[in-house]
């Protein structure tokens, strides 16, 4: 726990290092979330009702995405796989330190600071925007939807790490990850709810783990998915969870022994 | 025995590619590989509290057989046993005990300052307050940075960095330690400080550490032990005083003369190396050094003579280039 601590106090330390980055990171949040607004707003300003989903349930997602975003995929593990390549791997592999543990809790640090932030910004937003909101007031509601934001983050955890791993057999690990996460973050239902597409892309997007990122939660918030549907949506995404875990930790075992520790 | 390594390999699998724009694109559809072979069957044992140095010309093999014996790279043959551990398995009741610090990697968190990285090592090795407070002491007292524990890392300058660098590797008084280039980039006085530093380590901690360096003076006035290794195959092991008498094939003779005598009539003794009246040295076959020496004073009217050992980088450099 301790441990856990000082990693977390050490990512804070770093990013307070670099405030001007910070801030300007977090104004482009912002920028982006009230250009999404007030797109929905347009185009909700017209009708009550398109795709089934009134204004003020739309705009909730909206306004909820921005903040469960950073939440659920802010991570520092893109770092790993640079570090696989300039051996500074090394520094890591040689302390007595799960590594997957390590960039763990600095994710946690990393995304307990956006959140901070993220949640001052909503504040202020709502004071200023006075936007319809949907609250949700159902307490079995709020902790599904916690446990499937849980879910979400961990399998968007072991995804990136997963990605990171390819450093082991290929130096060009950027591109593999720039395809996936446009891919990725298609289906995460971060830019609008996954429903609204056309039947087959729905029902395509619905086979995948990236749903689980932002529109599975999302939706549990919402009140969408209950009973049964929740239910068989949380234990799908109990089992990309362990599949995840499973496929990134093999990668792992076998990247290390084909680690070359280069740079010197 | 604290390190054991027998008939250790370590191969490399290495692209090839051609210079130049088209051998970029050319690489993207055909790659060729080269092994290199890094380590090539290489045994030695070290014993608890010994200080080896490790020497050989870049590329020879030193820093990957470090790589092996801290368990960053699986051996590709061969056995490594290091305080009863296979090193490859990584287990952590191991890397609580030894320490690997490479000149030019540094584990420091490179915009916090040191001390910050001292107390992530704290919670990584579970190092018990007092005993943290303690080393900590000790080490900023012999490294001479206590007064820099608050400054951050990339305000540091190289020498000041390589001593953070060390106390952070050290924080948990690892019994086996594995120093690459530690000296490496340093001015002379630093690389003194370091010196000391890595003796006093030695000796306080019974600390088994095999060190890796270009520099001949690190290894000359800290190791008794040394290791040769050219080409990923072992050379030399033993004392670095017998190393000149197995390899040096040369004696050189030293004289200071009276009075003026050609070059020729000297080089009738040995091969002339330098002469700059009254001052000459013939090199001379080692098992005739005795007779040389005699043959010189007879003939000649030598006010002093001294039959010296060759250098002991002028040895090395020679089995290098030998081989």
């Amino acid at each position: 726990m301790r441990l856990a601590i000082q990693i977390i106090k050490n990512t804070w330390a770093e990013y307070m290092m670099y405030r001007l980055s910070f801030v300007l990171w977090r104004v482009r949040s912002v920028m982006q979330l009230i250009v999404m607004y007030y797109l929905w707003w347009a185009i909700f300003s017209e009708t009550q009702m398109l795709f089934g989903y009134t204004q003020s349930m739309m705009l909730t997602y909206i306004l909820l995405s921005a903040f469960v975003r950073p939440l659920i995929m802010g991570t520092r593990t893109q770092e790993i796989g640079g570090m696989i390549n300039d051996g500074s791997l090394s520094n890591y592999l040689i302390r007595p330190l799960h590594i997957f543990r390590f960039f763990f809790f600095r994710d946690i640090g990393d995304k307990s600071l956006n959140i901070v932030f993220a949640f001052g910004e909503i504040i202020v937003l709502f004071l200023l925007l006075r936007p319809p909101i949907f609250i949700q007031t159902n307490g079995e509601i709020l902790l599904f939807t916690v446990l499937s934001l849980l879910i979400g983050m961990i399998i968007f955890f072991y995804f990136s790490l997963l990605l990171s791993s390819l450093g082991y057999w290929s130096s060009d690990v950027w591109a593999p990850r720039f395809l996936s996460f446009v891919f990725a973050e298609f289906f995460t239902g971060m830019l609008f709810p996954l429903d609204i597409l056309p039947a087959p892309l729905f029902f395509a997007s619905r086979l995948l783990p990236f749903t689980y990122f932002i529109y599975f939660p999302l939706k549990v918030y919402l009140g969408h998915v209950q009973g049964m549907q929740l239910l068989q949506g949380v234990a799908m995404g109990l089992f990309w969870m362990l599949c995840m875990k499973t496929m990134t930790d093999r990668l792992w075992q076998r990247g290390l022994r084909v680690y070359a520790a280069e740079g010197r | 025995m604290v390190i054991s390594v027998s008939h250790l390999k370590k191969y490399f699998k290495v692209q090839q590619k051609k210079p130049g724009l088209f051998g970029s694109l050319k690489s993207l559809f055909s790659r060729k590989f080269q092994i290199v072979e890094a380590v090539n069957d290489i045994s030695f044992e070290i014993d608890e509290g010994e200080l080896v140095g490790f020497i050989g010309p870049n590329g020879a093999g030193k820093t990957t057989t470090l790589k092996c014996l801290s368990g960053l790279l699986y051996p590709t043959n061969g056995r490594i046993s290091v305080l009863g551990y296979m090193p490859q398995e990584r287990r952590h009741s191991y890397l609580r005990q030894i320490a690997l610090v490479m000149g030019q990697k540094n584990q420091l968190w490179w915009d916090l300052p040191a001390q910050e990285t001292f107390l992530l090592n704290k919670e990584i090795y579970e190092i018990p307050d007092d005993i943290y407070k303690n080393t900590l002491a000790e080490l900023t007292e012999l490294l001479d940075v206590a007064a820099l524990l608050k400054t951050p890392v990339r305000k540091l300058s190289l020498g000041e960095r390589m001593k953070m660098e060390l106390i952070a590797a050290l924080i948990h008084s690892p019994k086996v330690l594995f120093l690459d280039e530690p000296t490496i980039g340093l001015d002379v006085v630093m690389q003194k400080h370091m010196r000391d530093f890595i003796k006093e380590y030695n000796v306080r901690h019974k600390a088994t550490i095999l060190l890796t360096s270009h520099y001949m003076e690190d290894v000359r006035l800290l190791a008794n032990r040394v290791i040769i290794i050219d080409q990923g195959k072992i050379l030399y092991d033993g004392k670095l005083a017998q190393l000149v008498k197995k390899f040096a094939k040369y004696k050189a003779l030293s004289i200071i003369l009276d009075s003026y005598i050609s070059p020729d009539a000297l080089g009738e003794i040995g091969e002339l190396i330098s002469y700059d009246f009254p001052r000459a040295v013939i090199r001379v076959p080692r098992s005739a050094s005795n007779v040389a020496a005699a043959q010189l004073l007879q003939k000649f009217p030598v006010d002093d003579l001294n039959i010296e050992e060759p250098d002991i980088e002028d040895v090395i450099r020679d089995v290098f280039s030998k081989k």
